[in-house]
C-alpha cells in the first residue's frame, strides 16, 4: 500500500510537471518535500522513479501540441513534433513517442539485467576512494563545461558559490563545527530548502511569468491505438531500439544524462534518416526513457547522484536514513532494483502510455487555461513550504533569512542554469572529503 | 480537614497526569541504531501507560539543542562518544540508564598483515589521533571518514590497510573474508545510554530498565552481540562518567 501511494503521487506529480512548461523534476521534488519527508527510502525511490518516468512521457505533450518543451530534453520533440502537429497528426506523434518510451524503458531494464553479473563481480571497485575521486572530477568538469552555453567562468563562479554554501557547519572529515560565525543554527549547515527554492524554484517561476507560449490548439486527426502500434512496428522499431541503446549508454554521463541521450540519438537518427521526422522523434523519445533508467543506476547501486534532480533525491534519501551501504552488498541493491523498483517502473510506464496518449490534449487544455493561477499557487506554496520546513527544523528564522537572500540572488541569476551551484552545495562536503583522503592515501 | 484532603487528591491527580506524559526525542536516522532504540522505548513507554509525545528530529546535534532547551519531561537515547562534541555530559540529574557497551575494534586487511612501512588507517572523525598513534605506532597515516559505514566501504574498496571501527561494522568486515578484527582494550569503550530532563531519573529508570529487558530489546542486543551490564544506577553512572573521558580529544 505504501509503495502504491508513492508511485501514484509520483505519477500525478510527473503528469503535472511534464505538462507545465519550465517546471522540471527537481522543482517537483522540492515542492513535494513536505510529503516526501514522511516517506521511507524505498518510497522515495519509487516516487522519484514514477515522477521522472512520467515527465518523460508527458513532457512530449506540450512539445508536440504547443511547441514548448516541457523538459530540457524535449527539444527534439519540439522540432520534429510540431511538424506532425502542422499536418494534424499530433495524436499519432504522441502515440508513437509513448510506445517508443515504453520500448526504451523495457530495453534499459533488459540491458541492466544482462549486466548484473559483471556489476556484481566488480562492485568493490566502486567503493574505493579513487573511483569516487575520478567520478567527482568528471562531475566537476561537466559542471564547468556543460552548462550556460559552456561559459566556464560563469560555471566556475556558480560552483564556487555552491561550495561556499556547503562549508558552514559540520564537516565530513573533522569533528568541529566550522564557519558558523557565532550563529548556533549554522552548526547544522545552510538549510537545503531555501537554497533549492531560491536558486531553482524562484528563477523557474520568474521564467514562467515572462514566457509567452502558444496556447492555440490545432485540430488533430483521430487515430486508433492498434493502428499506431502497427505503424510503429512496421516503420520505427529499428530506430527505437537504436535510440534505446544509445540513450542507455548516454544516461550514465554525469550532469547531462537524458539531455545527452535525447540529443545524441536524435543527431544520429537525423544523419541516418534525414527525411523521416517520425524516426528522429521516436529515436530521441525512446532514448529519453532508456537514459532515465540508466541515470538512476549509479545512485541506486553506489550512492552517487549524477543529475540535478538526483542530487535533491540523494539529500532526501540521506535524511531518510539511507546510506548506500545500508543495503550491505551489491546483491541486496540489485534485489532492491529488480524486485521493488523495476515492477513499479513497468507500472509507471503503462500508466504513462495511457495518460500521454489518449488524455494528452484534455490535460494540456486544462493547464494552458490556468497559467496565472498556477504561478500564484506556486508562489504561496513555496513561502508556506519554507516556513513549515523551518519550523520543523527548529530554524525558522534562518530559513526565512536564507530564502530572502537566495531568492534575490536567484532572480539575478535567472538567465543562468544554476545546476552547478546546486551540485556543489549538496556534494561539496563529500567532494572535499574524497579529495582530502585522496591526498592522504 | 476537607480542604487538606481535596488538596492531597488534586496533587495526586496532577502528579499522575504529569507522570504519564513524556516526550521522546528521536536523534537518529531511520535504519540506524539510535532510531531503532528510540522507537522501542517509545513503544515500551506507551505500553506502560505513558502518553508519549514523539519528536522525530533525526539529527543528533539538533536533538541535543532541543533536549537542552526543553521544559517538558523528556527522554533521549544517547552515547558517551557524543558528549564532548555536543557539550552535553552525563550528570546525576540527566543519567537514567546504561543500556549496553561495546569496544572499538582494530581491523587489518589480509594484504596488509605482513606489510612493512607506513600503514594507512581509517578512523571516524571523532577519534583522538594521538590515542590511535599510541595503539598503532607512529608510522601510520590517519585517513578520516564520515562514519562507520563509510569506513567499511573504504576498507572493502582497498583505500586503507587498517580501520578502527565499531563492533557492528567490524563483524561485517570479518564476514567479508577480506581481513580480521580484534577488540581493542586500549581504545575507548562506547556506552549507549538513556538520558532525561525534567524527570525524576530514578523513577523513570524503573520503566526504562523494564523496557530494555523486553523481548524486542533482548532480541536486538542478542543479535548484535551487545554486552548488557547489570548494576545499580550509581554503579552505571560511575562507569559511564569514566568511559566518557575516553572520548576527550586532547589538543
Amino acid at each position: 500500500m505504501e509503495e502504491l501511494i508513492a508511485v501514484s503521487t509520483g505519477l500525478i506529480a510527473g503528469t503535472i510537471t511534464g505538462i507545465v512548461p519550465g517546471a522540471g523534476v527537481t522543482v517537483a521534488m522540492v515542492l513535494a518535500a513536505p510529503m516526501l519527508m514522511s516517506f521511507d527510502v524505498i518510497q522515495l525511490l519509487l516516487f522519484y522513479m514514477s515522477l521522472a518516468s512520467m515527465v518523460q512521457f508527458t513532457g512530449t505533450i506540450p512539445a508536440v501540441y504547443l511547441g514548448v518543451p516541457g523538459e530540457t530534453n524535449s527539444l527534439p520533440a519540439v522540432i520534429e513534433g510540431t511538424k506532425f502537429n502542422k499536418r494534424k497528426m499530433a495524436k499519432l506523434a504522441i502515440g508513437m513517442c509513448a510506445i517508443g518510451s515504453v520500448t526504451g524503458s523495457v530495453v534499459a531494464v533488459a540491458i541492466t539485467f544482462g549486466l548484473v553479473s559483471v556489476l556484481t563481480d566488480h562492485m568493490t571497485l566502486f567503493f574505493s576512494n579513487v573511483t569516487k575521486f575520478y567520478l567527482y572530477l568528471f562531475i566537476i568538469l561537466f559542471c564547468l563545461l556543460a552548462y550556460n552555453k559552456k561559459n566556464v567562468f560563469v560555471n566556475l563562479l556558480l560552483c564556487v558559490l555552491g561550495f561556499v554554501l556547503s562549508v558552514p557547519g559540520e564537516s565530513d572529515i573533522s569533528p568541529d563545527f566550522r564557519y558558523t560565525f557565532g550563529i548556533e543554527d549554522l552548526q547544522f549547515g545552510v538549510p537545503l530548502m531555501p537554497v533549492l527554492i531560491g536558486f531553482l524554484v524562484v528563477p523557474t517561476i520568474a521564467k514562467m511569468t515572462s514566457a509567452s507560449g502558444n496556447s492555440v490548439f490545432l485540430p488533430s486527426i483521430d487515430i486508433g491505438f492498434v493502428k499506431v502500434i502497427n505503424h510503429f512496428r512496421k516503420r520505427f522499431i529499428k530506430s527505437s531500439l537504436r535510440g534505446s541503446v544509445i540513450g542507455y549508454l548516454c544516461g550514465f554521463v554525469p550532469g547531462v544524462s537524458t539531455v545527452l541521450s535525447t540529443n545524441v540519438s536524435y543527431t544520429l537518427e537525423k544523419k541516418l534518416n534525414p527525411n523521416s521526422p517520425g524516426k528522429q522523434l521516436v529515436s530521441s523519445e525512446t532514448a529519453n526513457n532508456a537514459g532515465q533508467f540508466a541515470s538512476m543506476l549509479p545512485l541506486l547501486l553506489i550512492g552517487i547522484p549524477i543529475t540535478g534532480s538526483e542530487i535533491v533525491l540523494y539529500s532526501m534519501l540521506v535524511d531518510a536514513g539511507w546510506s548506500p551501504f545500508q543495503f550491505d552488498n551489491v546483491t541486496n541493491n540489485l534485489d532492491m532494483i529488480f524486485k521493488q523498483i523495476v515492477p513499479w517502473f513497468v507500472v509507471a510506464n503503462v500508466v504513462g502510455l495511457v495518460i500521454a496518449w489518449p488524455l494528452a490534449k484534455h490535460i494540456l487544455e486544462l493547464f494552458a487555461d490556468s497559467k496565472k493561477f498556477l504561478i500564484a499557487i506556486l508562489v504561496v506554496g513555496v513561502l508556506l513550504l519554507n516556513t513549515y520546513l523551518g519550523v520543523l527544523d527548529y530554524r525558522v528564522w534562518l530559513y526565512t533569512a536564507c530564502l530572502l537572500v537566495f531568492s534575490g540572488v536567484g532572480l539575478l541569476l535567472k538567465k543562468y542554469e544554476t545546476v552547478p551551484l546546486i551540485f556543489m552545495y549538496i556534494l561539496g562536503n563529500d567532494i572535499e572529503a574524497v579529495f582530502y583522503r585522496q591526498m592522504l592515501i | 480537614m476537607k480542604k487538606t484532603i481535596c488538596v492531597m487528591i488534586m496533587s495526586l491527580f496532577a502528579t499522575i497526569t504529569s507522570a504519564q506524559t513524556i516526550t521522546v526525542i528521536n536523534n537518529g536516522k531511520s535504519g540506524g541504531s539510535f532510531n531503532a532504540r528510540t522507537l522501542m522505548y517509545k513503544d515500551g513507554l506507551e505500553a506502560a501507560g505513558f502518553q508519549v509525545k514523539y519528536e522525530n528530529i533525526g539529527k543528533i546535534s539538533q536533538a541535543v539543542k532541543v533536549f537542552k532547551e526543553t521544559k517538558e519531561p523528556t527522554i533521549m537515547v544517547y552515547a558517551n562518544n557524543q558528549v564532548y562534541k555536543q557539550d552535553l555530559f552525563h550528570t546525576s540529574k540527566n543519567f537514567i540508564m546504561l543500556e549496553y557497551q561495546q569496544p572499538l575494534y582494530v581491523c587489518t586487511a589480509n594484504h596488509a598483515k605482513d606489510k612493512s612501512g607506513t600503514l594507512t588507517v581509517a578512523h571516524g572523525k571523532g577519534y583522538d589521533p594521538k590515542l590511535l598513534k599510541t595503539v598503532l605506532g607512529d608510522d601510520i597515516v590517519l585517513v578520516p571518514y564520515k562514519n562507520s559505514g563509510a569506513m567499511l566501504k573504504g576498507m572493502l574498496g582497498g583505500d586503507v590497510d587498517v580501520m578502527v571501527n565499531n563492533q557492528g561494522m567490524s563483524f561485517k568486515y570479518t564476514k567479508s573474508g577480506q581481513g580480521t578484527c580484534e577488540a581493542s582494550d586500549v581504545l575507548p569503550i562506547m556506552a549507549a545510554t538513556v538520558i532525561g530532563k525534567n524527570v525524576n531519573v530514578k523513577t523513570i529508570r524503573g520503566y526504562i530498565v523494564n523496557i530494555s529487558n523486553n523481548d524486542a530489546f533482548t532480541e536486538y542486543h542478542t543479535s548484535r552481540k551487545l554486552y548488557r551490564p547489570s548494576g545499580t544506577w550509581t554503579s552505571e553512572y560511575r562507569l559511564v562518567r569514566e568511559l566518557e573521558k575516553g572520548y576527550e580529544i586532547k589538543k
